[in-house]
């Protein structure tokens, strides 16, 4: 059985790795994005993806909006944490959860837990566009 | 007592394509190793002058760009971190064969699948997104 897999969409090449190799500590599978034209592309390309992590301003055409939209126009039940230095919330952002920067990598990774469960928990619907 | 693991051995995975990024970091890691992903020869940089791990090789595509392009950055790695192993990669192939070595030479003997394995699931996502985006 394969672990649950975790897109990380982050452009600073340190949250992301620090984000992305605790999770993998933890026991899941990541996939890392340095912006969201390339999360898009991962997106697109039938990799499972469980769940996406994803802050806002990124360099390049789409942000964090734009591909939290697209992820949940492709699968909507698969839950997308949004991380950003902003602290209000739009009513109108389909996200399923916000985290503000700076952030606890092990509060955002208990709340992934919590999403889509630990690391070898598979739910019964596969997250994958 | 028990043995002491040492520590895992650094690499940095540089690609502008995410999904070739992706699948050959992920190669490396069944084969033991820690990898940074960069997507630019900017992160590349930020990688090894801020990062905490000490970074045993580099793994670049030829056509990585950014603040400097591959032949640049690999003369600026040289210059300020000598002790990094540099490979450049034209393409996939060469990229997958790049990444069996280090894995050869790695914390591992053994490996979960060849080069040519990696190189074909490079091609079979690359080939998925294009559909998906066309």
């Amino acid at each position: 059985m394969n672990a649950q897999t975790i897109l990380v969409v982050e452009d600073e090449i340190l949250i992301r790795f620090i984000l992305a190799d605790t999770l993998r500590d933890i026991g899941y599978q990541v996939l890392e994005a340095a912006n969201g034209d390339e999360g898009l592309d991962i997106l697109s390309s039938g990799q499972v993806v469980d769940i996406m992590v994803t802050d806002v301003r990124m360099p390049g055409n789409i942000d964090g909006m734009e591909l939290t939209r697209r992820a949940k126009s492709m699968v909507p039940g698969r839950p997308v944490i949004v991380c950003s230095a902003h602290l209000f919330r739009p009513e109108s952002y389909p996200a399923d959860e916000f985290f503000s920067k700076p952030y606890s990598v092990d509060a955002l990774a208990d709340v992934i837990a919590r999403l889509i469960g630990d690391p070898w928990q598979k739910s019964s619907q596969t997250h994958s566009a | 007592m028990a043995e002491e693991l040492p520590d895992p051995q650094c690499l940095i995975v540089a690609d502008a394509d995410v999904l070739v990024r992706n699948a050959l970091s992920e190669y490396l890691r069944h084969c033991g190793y820690k990898v940074f992903e960069a997507a630019t020869s900017d992160e590349v940089m930020v990688a090894l002058e801020e990062g905490a791990a000490k970074i045993d090789a580099l793994l670049a595509d030829a056509e990585l760009s950014g603040k400097f392009n591959a032949f640049e950055l690999r003369l600026w790695v040289r210059d300020h971190h000598p002790d990094v192993e540099i490979v450049l990669a034209g393409n996939i192939d060469s990229a997958a064969k790049a990444a069996g070595h280090l894995c050869d030479e790695g914390p591992h003997l053994q490996r979960p699948y060849d080069p040519e394995s990696v190189a074909a699931h490079i091609k079979r996502l690359l080939a998925a997104t294009r559909r998906q985006t066309s």
